[in-house]
């Protein structure tokens, strides 16, 4: 009897431990980016991310912070190996998990911040791209308020420039709202969720 | 009250988890220091980064021999195994990623257009948005350095090299007769559709020892991997229609695709010089499907038909009433292509192209029908020792069988021939980076030609070195081997291959949308082919006594960011070129080759209009002649040719674009040549005849529409 009380404790306390220090890591990377070190977040989640083996989660936020970082940044070379880095860190998480609409989101914003940095070179050449991945994210899961927030932000950019009324695309971000506030929680964690405050701001223009 | 066994068992499974703090610093080769390094233990979430000393601290309750792991941007990965208790104090040197951005280039001779190339100088969009090129991409080649313009030709002539001395390859495949069939000052066109193509080598000198068979040039052209989206197409012109389809279901995909062409309502309404009996028509026929396999093996099917027909009468000289040419063509290519992963770091390139080639041709009252079948297959494998040494070894086999027949009333009997040029070859080829600034490809190739019982082997190898984070300069140095044109392999097939020498030295300035490059060449030819006759024929003599040089310098600015919406680039090559060959009683520059050839190439992108206008100015100085009323042979000039071309492409909407482009808009009256009779008058003069565009002027006029779920693309790359 004392035996198996004794290894009980001894596997509940392994087991805790070993859950919390994913969970503690994963913590901590946010923790790091919400701090304004979003290197070291990126290396944190590269770490838990190769220490967790078969997890695409942590390698999909190292991907969104390189991506979320190139838009502030001016030099050239620095913006082309963060997301090429990005791109690497989005193969990992695919190889993990095929056919995830979050991960096809991530895909998207990488292609699209590859435009944002130098239009007349991958405007042409990747706008189908993009434009398919937001297509077969949103056939994965049409409820997907981040498919819809960035598909439609996406769709807002191409209509400036063919001079055609942006606001034609409102409704799709009130939809993303109302999807943002009946996104249910996911089971696991650390899952995506994030997103409604960008569909606010994005809200605002169109009012 | 807590048993006192728990306590203890609390301290044991605590203990497990003591900590041991690692640290140590971590540099480069120039110690100095990194600063946000990622340094952890492999398997654990134990880790940290380095701070701007470079230095790095964290602990871990990790125990015995461990895996410390340095990763960074652009440096290789660096690993260590030891035991957690003496990491300390550690002292790291990362070495910097060879394949990663700001790496020295093996350039020297190539021009790349694609996405990823890092030396790229067009991209593929720019290929087909030239003025002046109509959509087609060997057109839009000629605005780069290096080559000639020979407009009434349409092939491409590498520093001073002619037309025959450049092979295309697709996906690392021969292509054996990659331009419609045409005749003398009619230019041709690639046979392929420009939107099958995603990058695009242009090597004018000192290529890969994987490609052989050619002396000056060769131009590898790779298809699409995987198309973005199923769509169709529509292409409606003043010259012809045309469709496509791209599906794609699992890891499939298929595009297929046709164009009738026909030239009749345009000439019916725009003047031509020559006579048409039969304007020319020509419908053809693509598929491509591809296959990816789960282990990341791609395999790709390329089948294209085409179908050319024309006839009319060729002004001559020494004919009163001109010549009527007439000519049907039929070509079919296959292409079949497979790379992927052997494991190991073992990558396999392998594939077979194969094409049917059947001509029939009618000059005055000579009927001559060719059939060529002609094959090739190759297996390259790639071993990858480190991002730093890779070796590729393959073996490639080469069949070509060509029949003529020819009938004529003023023969007896009809006059056929028919050889087989078979030839098999070996290539090896290592590729060593000492440094991120430092870099060699070495090579050497092998061939048997079973027809003319001969081996060659040629030494390639070219260097880069880094100068400074934006320029790098290169040599490249390389023996190449040809094996005579079918024109006298008809004849006589106891001659040797031809063979050039290249010596290349390249200089590459890259900074922020603006490229800067210069290279000098020399390059000798040896063992041409000479004859006696005025071409090559059943009673001509032939040797291989011919010999020839051609040195030049080309130079290549582009430039994307200076100015907003406009983006333009500017060619000049300058070529001295001689040889003795064919019937030239002595060395002469020919015909094709004008000593400076400038293009300037201009797209400017304007919102408000939804429009994109180009320009391209085309000069080349006069080109060599031979007039018979002189001693010296080949010792006049023509007249400098002039060209501007314009194009506009309007967006409609996304998806329907309309095009217009029109060809030397300024109307200049270009001279290629002149043609002399071969008896004088009473008065002992050889008169002459110019040998001109056969329309000064050429207009497109097309509406393409593309059709696809999303809207939103467009056939702005096939313009």
């Amino acid at each position: 009897m004392k035996f198996i009380v004794i290894t009980l404790i001894f596997l509940t306390a392994n087991t805790i431990h070993s859950q919390t220090a994913y969970e503690k890591g994963m913590a901590k990377a946010f923790e790091l980016w919400e701090n304004k070190s979003p290197d070291e977040a990126i290396n944190l989640f590269e770490r838990i991310a190769k220490a967790e083996k078969e997890n695409w989660i942590p390698y999909y936020y190292a991907a969104q912070i390189h991506i979320t970082t190139s838009f502030n940044i001016k030099e050239a070379t620095e913006i082309e190996s963060r997301l090429k880095k990005a791109q690497n860190y989005i193969n990992e998480a695919k190889t993990f998990s095929t056919d995830n609409a979050e991960i096809l989101i991530m895909e998207a914003m990488l292609n699209t911040a590859y435009v944002a940095y130098n239009p007349s070179v991958y405007g042409p050449t990747l706008s189908a791209k993009i434009e398919a991945l937001y297509q077969k994210a949103k056939n994965l899961e049409p409820n997907n308020p981040r498919a819809i927030l960035y598909h439609a932000e996406w769709n807002m950019g191409a209509a400036k420039f063919w001079g055609k009324d942006p606001m034609s695309f409102c409704p799709e971000i009130e939809k993303a709202i109302l999807y943002f506030e009946k996104e249910p929680k996911n089971k696991i964690a650390f899952y995506p969720s994030w997103g409604v405050h960008q569909a606010e701001r994005v809200q605002k223009n169109c009012n | 009250m807590k048993s006192p066994l728990l306590n203890i068992l609390f301290f044991i499974s605590f203990s497990t988890i003591a900590q041991t703090t690692i640290t140590g610093k971590v540099t480069d080769k120039q110690n100095t220091a990194i600063i946000g390094a990622n340094v952890y233990l492999e398997g654990t979430y134990d880790g940290g980064s380095t701070d701007e000393q470079g230095n790095f601290s964290f602990s871990t309750s990790a125990k015995g021999p461990q895996t410390l792991t340095v990763s960074f941007l652009s440096f290789e990965t660096y690993t260590l195994r030891a035991a957690v208790s003496e990491m300390e104090n550690v002292n790291i040197t990362i070495r910097e990623d060879v394949n990663s951005l700001g790496s020295v280039i093996l350039n020297a001779g190539t021009l790349s257009a694609g996405d990823n190339s890092k030396a790229s100088v067009l991209t593929p969009l720019d290929i087909v948005t030239t003025a002046g090129a109509a959509g087609d991409y060997i057109a839009a080649l000629q605005t780069l350095p290096g080559t000639s313009n020979v407009s009434e030709d349409g092939r491409l002539f590498v520093r001073g090299g002619d037309a025959n001395e450049t092979n295309i390859f697709i996906d690392g495949l021969r292509v054996f007769q990659p331009f419609l069939a045409t005749t003398n000052n009619i230019p041709t066109r690639g046979r392929f559709s420009s939107f099958l193509f995603k990058g695009t080598n242009f090597s004018t000198g000192g290529y890969s020892a994987e490609y052989g068979d050619a002396l000056s040039s060769v131009l590898l052209l790779n298809t699409i991997d995987e198309p973005d989206q199923e769509k169709s197409e529509l292409q409606f012109l003043n010259v012809g229609i045309g469709g496509g389809n791209t599906q794609k279901w699992n890891n499939n995909s298929l595009s297929v695709n046709a164009f009738y062409i026909n030239l009749k309502p345009y000439q019916g309404i725009i003047e031509q010089r020559v006579d048409w009996i039969k304007p020319y028509e020509s419908l053809s026929g693509e598929a491509v499907y591809r296959h990816s396999f789960a282990n990341d093996g791609l395999l790709k099917i390329y089948g294209g038909l085409n179908y050319t027909n024309f006839e009319l009468i060729q002004e001559d000289i020494n004919v009163a009433d001109g010549i009527n040419f007439g000519l049907k063509n039929r070509n079919l290519y296959l292409n079949t292509s497979y790379k992927g992963n052997l494991g190991n770091d073992w990558d396999i390139a392998t594939g077979a192209s194969f094409a049917n080639d059947y001509s029939d041709i009618k000059i005055t009252n000579t009927e001559v029908t060719d059939d060529e079948n002609s094959f090739h297959a190759k297996v390259k494998v790639r071993k990858r020792f480190s991002n730093r040494f890779k070796i590729s070894i393959g073996t490639e086999q080469f069949l070509n069988t060509f029949s003529e027949k020819a009938e004529d009333p003023d023969f007896d009997i009809p006059f056929n021939t028919t050889f087989n040029n078979n030839s098999t070859a070996v290539f090896a080829e290592a590729n060593v980076f000492f440094s991120k600034k430092l870099a060699m490809q070495i090579g050497t190739r092998g061939v048997y030609n079973t027809l003319l019982k001969d081996t060659k082997i040629s030494p390639r190898a070219s260097l880069a070195y880094k100068t400074t984070s934006k320029s790098q300069i290169s040599l490249a140095y390389g023996d190449f081997y040809q094996a005579p044109q079918q024109n006298v392999l008809k004849f006589n097939s106891l001659l040797e291959p031809e063979k050039s020498s290249h010596y290349i030295l390249n200089y590459l300035y890259q900074n922020d949308g603006r490229t800067f490059r210069a290279e000098g060449y020399y390059k000798t030819y040896e063992s041409l082919i000479k004859f006696d006759t005025e071409i090559p024929q059943f009673d001509s003599t032939f040797n291989n006594d011919g010999k020839g040089y051609a040195t030049g310098v080309d130079i290549f600015w582009r430039d994307n960011t200076s100015i907003k919406n406009l983006e333009y680039w500017a060619s000049y090559s300058y070529l001295d070129t001689k040889r003795n060959y064919r019937n030239y009683p002595e060395k002469a520059t020919p015909n094709f080759a004008a000593t400076h050839n400038l293009s300037l190439v201009t797209k400017y992108w304007v919102q408000d209009w939804k429009s994109m206008i180009g320009a391209t100015y085309n000069f080349a100085s006069g080109r060599p002649y031979n007039n018979p009323n002189e001693r010296t042979f080949q010792n006049q000039t023509t007249k400098s040719f002039n060209a501007i071309n314009l194009s506009w492409a309007y967006l409609i909407s996304q998806q329907k674009i309309l095009y217009f482009s029109v060809s030397n808009i300024l109307d200049f009256d270009n001279v290629f040549n002149y043609q002399y009779s071969n008896t004088p008058d009473p008065s002992g003069n050889f008169s002459r005849r110019a040998i001109r565009p056969n329309a000064d002027q050429f207009f497109i006029l097309g509406f393409f529409w593309t059709i696809s779920d999303d809207k939103s693309d467009n056939q702005l790359d096939n313009l």
